[in-house]
């Protein structure tokens, strides 16, 4: 059963410029602060957003975050979907190694992303785009 | 290339808005404004001459009734000139060659209303307010034929819509070049490089550090480095919210040039909850040289470049000076 808070914290948030990838972590700050997230699961979730966020920008030009704050089996989470039409990741597996990346980047945009959050998943289709779902739990 | 492209008069060159031929063109395509439109109002000429005073002066009438219009055309002289100007941009609807010079002229006329701070609001208001006045003095000109009077007024209508099409755009334009000066503005604010000590510069970062920024942070740095012969640079990120991969990287980038030019670089002010995302992320900052905070950092610099800070009153020098700090 997913019960929301009293009032719907969340946020649907374009990402098309470096600028976006700001507003996307000042918004999930806010949310988690609202949700009382603790600070550093809170700067953790806003460094993932970053890379996530980041990944959307350089690999499919523009995309979307969606952020909620939900209670689920009693516990706050944070959900965080970033989703984009882009080009897809061929080989999900080494897109999820260290080090390896295909736009002269360090390479720890997905890998880290995991580390950061508790919950971490990705669906891509080569052509179709990539769908990123990761959680943050409140404790 | 020059004279196929037009920009709007007096704009800043950063911001102009081109507007090709082909893309006026295809405006006038998309707006079904064709050969027998220009035709249909260059036949008008004589009628909008005729009228263009009393349309003008209905048209100041309105805009004087209304304090957020009124208020631009207070001073008399203002007001006779805008109403010449006016006059012109009437007539000028009905001259025929719809090309390069008009889309100038429309995209300046633009511009002068956004300067001078008038809402679009009250912009495309009075273009309506034109239309419907026109249209009564066109059904008024044709008397018996109502519906060459209708054909007409289509016509008008779709070159009206070009130029309102033309006029938002410099609206927008001018917004997006504020937005781009301040977005400059803080980012050349932001990167000061300060000496604190002969040698020993001061790098405080504070906001976000995009790519942009991460080059300029980098240059200024390396220009201090050389203009100072700077040996050890204290770099605050005090001021940081988040670190993520891609600054990281710019931050280990700029350390890595500013070793190449043989200054080393502290890193301070990394908070806990970023130091816990460094980890996490799986940055080897293994080279980086880091103190707890500012003091540190600089506490660090100076023993590394052999300078004791003492009390003064530890000297000997009297007790003022050490009341002082």
């Amino acid at each position: 059963m997913t019960g929301h808070l009293s009032e719907p914290l969340r946020a649907c948030l374009p990402v098309r410029e470096e600028l976006d990838i700001v507003l996307a972590r000042t918004c999930a700050r806010e949310l988690a602060r609202r949700g009382g997230f603790p600070d550093a699961a809170t700067e953790a979730a806003a460094t993932a957003i970053s890379e996530v966020a980041r990944n959307i920008i350089v690999h499919a030009g523009m995309g979307e975050i969606l952020l909620e704050v939900v209670k689920e089996r009693g516990r706050r989470e944070l959900v965080v979907l970033a989703c984009d039409r882009g080009p897809g990741i061929p080989d999900l597996d080494r897109a999820m190694l260290d080090g390896y990346s295909t736009a002269g980047g360090l390479g720890l945009g997905l890998s880290s992303a995991r580390r950061l959050m508790d919950e971490f998943h990705v669906v891509s289709r080569v052509g179709k785009g990539t769908v990123v779902t990761m959680k943050k739990w409140a404790a | 290339m020059a004279d196929t492209t037009f920009a709007g008069t007096d704009l800043p060159r950063r911001a102009e808005i081109e507007i090709d031929e082909q893309e006026v063109n295809r405006r006038k395509q998309f707006l079904e404004f064709r050969a027998d439109d220009a035709e249909a109002l260059k036949s008008l000429e004589p009628i909008a001459e005729q009228y263009a005073d009393p349309v003008i002066e209905d048209l100041y009438r309105h805009f004087l009734s209304f304090d957020e219009t009124g208020g631009f055309f207070r001073d008399p002289k203002v007001l006779e000139r805008v109403k010449r100007l006016q006059r012109e941009y009437f007539v000028r609807l009905t001259e025929g060659d719809y090309g390069a010079d008009y889309v100038r002229n429309r995209l300046g006329i633009g511009t002068v209303h956004e300067r001078i701070d008038l809402a679009p609001k009250w912009y495309l208001g009075a273009y309506s307010f034109y239309l419907r006045a026109v249209a009564t003095r066109l059904l008024e000109a044709f008397g018996k034929e109502p519906q060459k009077a209708f054909s007409a007024f289509l016509s008008l209508m779709k070159l009206v819509f070009l130029d309102i099409g033309l006029a938002v755009e410099t609206y927008i334009a001018a917004r997006d070049r504020t937005m781009r000066k301040q977005q400059e503005a803080i980012r050349e604010l932001s990167t000061p490089v300060l000496q604190i000590r002969d040698r020993l510069l001061l790098l405080p970062i504070i906001g976000v550090i995009d790519t942009h920024r991460a080059r300029l942070i980098t240059e200024s740095l390396l220009r201090s480095i050389r203009a100072n012969r700077a040996r050890v640079v204290v770099m605050d990120v005090t001021g940081v919210a988040t670190v993520d991969s891609k600054v990281a990287q710019h931050i280990l980038q700029a350390v890595a040039a500013a070793r190449l030019m043989g200054a080393s670089v502290i890193v301070t002010g990394l908070s806990s909850n970023v130091a816990q995302s460094l980890v996490a992320l799986g940055i080897d900052l293994g080279t980086l040289n880091t103190a707890g905070d500012l003091q540190g950092g600089i506490e660090d610099a100076e023993r590394i470049l052999g300078y004791r800070v003492v009390r003064a009153a530890e000297t000997g020098r009297g007790p003022q000076l050490a009341e002082r700090r």
